[in-house]
């Protein structure tokens, strides 16, 4: 299947093509092509919502992960035994969230919401940031994903980590 | 017939008609008298089916066949037939239009950001612009427009609340149609709302908030559809290249923003000659 792309809002005009081709982009650095994998594009008010319901936080954010292997170890892709385990999850992006973080910080909507996927993948990929430690693993991953993503596109994008706090 | 009116009422029709109209229907037990305030309480509007416990079972029932339906009680020398029937039903007519116009939001049709003209003709909406010598043609038809999960929601709202009514959304198929100036053929595109697809359940399941579901080149200025044309469906599409069409409409104005808007003008549409239906209906039943 590869991308399943949804866009449920109507903030923000997106470029779906330059957001599946950054994605795919992605996918290839992170030798997960053969993975299926869920990008909804949601409002505020969407996305608070769902951090309401799943985490208990009653903002809007930038970037949610709804993994479908919960327990990998970062770093390690899940070896499925049935075609319709080639799944790595969805990831909710919050882009009326990231565009305000755009209009503020003068970047690239597309960018950004490059860097934001980037960083919702790694969560599906087991990455977490709870202690230190797992936030320098999960800020060396990003690190390396940018950097790919810069050599192989010429653009180039600084990780999320940097910026966020550790409450993500 | 134009050939996007063959396309948009061909589209509607794969709506299912049947529990779509099952909303309006008016059962044969309701009393033509009741009191004004109880269609206050309905929780939604062109159903009376909550008002059968106000007396339904005990109260006035026309008397649809008994003998005087053969020698009517009046006569205006129109030549038709009045029953004591017809006089209910031109009074319950009578209070059903009061209460649809009470609720119509606006008397005018809302506007469609972004410079779309509309044109109307019957049931049919056209929304035209021109950007950079290309002319973009979107059409719709509000017939079978109210999908046919409705009901659902109907049940599920009365559970949460008498005071949330659902409100009734007209979520047409259209067809927009791009056309260039030095081409032969017009691009077009036949989209959807697809909440009639989505499961209701779980809430899981996310749709775009419209779709694409088959695009074709038509012969400009040809008023017949030509099936023989090429017909690209999207259901098996590489996703890369819907992304590009989606894309291309946005270019166009055909975007969510534009979307939402057709479902508002689209509603006020449907509810307009809904209301237009009844007093022609109240007409036609009171001949006069």
């Amino acid at each position: 299947m590869g991308v399943v792309l949804r866009n449920l809002q109507k903030v923000v005009p997106l470029r779906r093509a330059r957001l599946r081709r950054d994605v795919d982009t992605l996918r290839h650095i992170l030798g997960i092509q053969k993975f299926d994998l869920g990008i909804i594009c949601v409002d505020n008010q969407k996305m608070q919502q769902i951090n309401h319901i799943y985490r208990k936080k009653n903002t809007p954010t930038d970037v949610l992960s709804f993994p479908f292997y919960e327990d990998l170890r970062p770093g390690k892709l899940p070896c499925p035994l049935h075609r319709d385990e080639l799944n790595l999850g969805d990831i909710f992006l919050g882009v009326e969230f990231v565009m305000k973080q755009c209009q503020e910080e003068s970047l690239d909507l597309h960018g950004a919401l490059t860097v934001v996927t980037a960083h919702g993948i790694c969560h599906l990929l087991g990455y977490r940031h709870e202690t230190e430690e797992e936030w320098t693993e999960m800020q060396q991953r990003e690190n390396y994903i940018l950097s790919e993503y810069s050599r192989l596109t010429g653009r180039h994008l600084d990780p999320l980590m940097k910026r966020c706090s550790q409450d993500r | 017939m134009l050939k996007s009116v063959v396309r948009a009422v061909g589209a509607a029709a794969r709506l299912s008609s049947a529990s779509t109209s099952a909303a309006r229907v008016l059962p044969l037990s309701y009393p033509a008298l009741r009191s004004p305030s109880s269609a206050v309480t309905r929780p939604f509007t062109r159903s009376l089916w909550m008002l059968n416990n106000n007396g339904a079972s005990s109260g006035y029932r026309p008397k649809l066949f008994s003998s005087k339906v053969l020698s009517p009680s009046m006569s205006c020398g129109c030549g038709g037939l009045h029953t004591e029937g017809d006089k209910a039903f031109g009074d319950f007519l009578s209070d059903e239009i009061k209460e649809e116009k009470k609720i119509q939001k606006n008397k005018s049709l809302p506007k469609v950001s972004g410079g779309w003209e509309l044109e109307m003709n019957g049931t049919e909406a056209k929304l035209t612009r021109s950007v950079s010598g290309e002319k973009i043609a979107v059409t719709f038809n509000i017939n079978n427009s109210i999908p046919p999960n409705f009901e659902e929601e109907v049940e599920q709202t009365q559970q949460k609340s008498a005071e949330e009514e659902p409100e009734i959304v007209s979520t047409p198929n259209f067809v927009v149609e791009v056309t260039k100036q030095a081409a032969k053929h017009s691009l077009v595109f036949d989209c959807h709302f697809p909440e009639d697809e989505i499961s209701h359940g779980e809430g899981e399941e996310e749709s775009d908030i419209f779709a694409i579901r088959e695009v074709s080149f038509q012969p400009q200025g040809d008023s017949e559809w030509k099936e023989t044309s090429y017909t690209l469906n999207t259901d098996s599409l590489d996703w890369a290249l819907y992304d590009h069409l989606m894309d291309f409409l946005a270019d166009r104005g055909v975007d969510n923003t534009f979307a939402d808007e057709l479902m508002e003008l689209s509603t006020a549409i449907e509810h307009q000659e809904y209301i237009k239906f009844l007093e022609d209906l109240q007409g036609f039943v009171k001949c006069n």
